[in-house]
């Protein structure tokens, strides 16, 4: 990218090593696009660094955090589950496009599970970019008609007493699921309790575990 | 239901529900150009020059064969390119243009050494 945080001696800014093959097709179009809608300044030369620089910004643990948030903060689960934007932005996570965030509370009686089905949408301000499978096509086409069989590849078993709640992702609404806190965890701080919530988790294919329990 | 029947209830993207295969738990970490492509789908969008949903049903107009035959970000490029050629943003000439200059110049640079 060109831009003038990077000193070149040669007149072109150049992103690749000298032994890195050439760009592909793809990639030197995606450069094109981008210097053309610079040139017709559409877009700032600055932005696309500093949009890579918030999604790197965005990981799981942010996830993490409100949920060990909401499972030691009764008013603060409660402000989630109403508004989860407004929730998160209270914890300092802004999120950073133009959706709305529901957050889906997992109980004894209830099991969420997070998809897109038209595409990849996701909870990108709280989880960051999502893994190649929630974007493949078995996923995307089986989650809705057999989620019991989804949950179960992933090593998950709900049983038949426990409703299987799935929700579609939109462009404008997004999900993410409150797992439930595990047993065994009481003692734990919020930090140890954030520690133990992963990203699949929060999509719902599995359950938060307490490794001083769960997993002898 | 007959197969053109089907193909006219459900777009590509429409997957919904179908019969598919194990789910592979794979990821992969994104080269430094799909990253950069994931950002210019952001900034597009809050310049509201393209939305989100516009993306999808421009990577969806691709066609299924296109859609099958291109990665992820592969797919949104192009289907940028479109959707700014259909507003009148870009045209074709200049797009094409434009590759073949950035192309020369990366091989420019690999023949200096630089």
């Amino acid at each position: 990218m060109a831009t003038h945080d990077h000193h070149h001696e040669h007149e072109h800014a150049h992103p690749k090593a000298p032994d890195e093959a050439p760009p592909g097709y793809y990639e030197i179009m995606e450069i094109a696009v981008r210097e053309l809608l610079v040139e017709k300044k559409l877009i700032e030369p600055d932005e696309i660094r500093r949009q890579i620089e918030v999604l790197d910004s965005r990981t799981p643990a942010l996830g993490a955090k409100v949920v060990a948030r909401a499972w030691v903060d009764p008013a603060f689960r409660a402000r989630l589950l109403d508004n989860g934007r407004a929730a998160c932005e209270e914890l300092g996570i802004s999120i950073y496009d133009d959706t709305q965030l529901v957050v889906l509370e997992n109980t004894d009686k209830v099991h969420n599970l997070i998809v897109c089905t038209l595409c990849s949408c996701y909870p990108r301000a709280v989880l960051g970019l999502p893994p190649d499978w929630y974007k493949a096509k078995a996923y995307r086409a089986r989650a809705v008609k057999e989620p019991r069989a989804v949950l179960q590849e992933f090593g998950t078993h709900i049983p038949d007493d426990v409703e299987v709640r799935v929700s579609d992702s939109t462009a404008m609404v997004r999900y993410l699921v409150l797992p439930q806190r595990p047993a065994g965890a009481e003692d734990l701080t919020e930090e140890q309790l954030a520690a133990l919530v992963t990203r699949d988790a929060m999509i719902g294919v599995v359950r938060v575990q307490n490794p001083g329990t769960d997993r002898p | 239901m007959n197969h053109s029947e089907d193909l006219l209830k459900r777009l590509p993207n429409d997957i919904g529900g179908q019969a598919a295969g194990r789910i592979e738990q794979t990821d992969h970490a994104l080269s430094p150009w799909e990253k950069r492509c994931h950002a210019l789908a952001d900034v597009l969008d809050y310049h509201k020059i393209i939305n989100t949903e516009e993306k999808r049903r421009g990577v969806e107009a691709l066609g299924a064969e296109m859609m099958n035959s291109l990665t992820y970000y592969e797919r949104w490029i192009a289907a940028f390119s479109v959707i700014l050629f259909q507003k009148q943003i870009l045209v074709p000439d200049e797009l094409a243009r434009k590759m073949a200059e950035v192309e020369a110049r990366f091989a420019e640079g690999l023949r200096r050494g630089d």
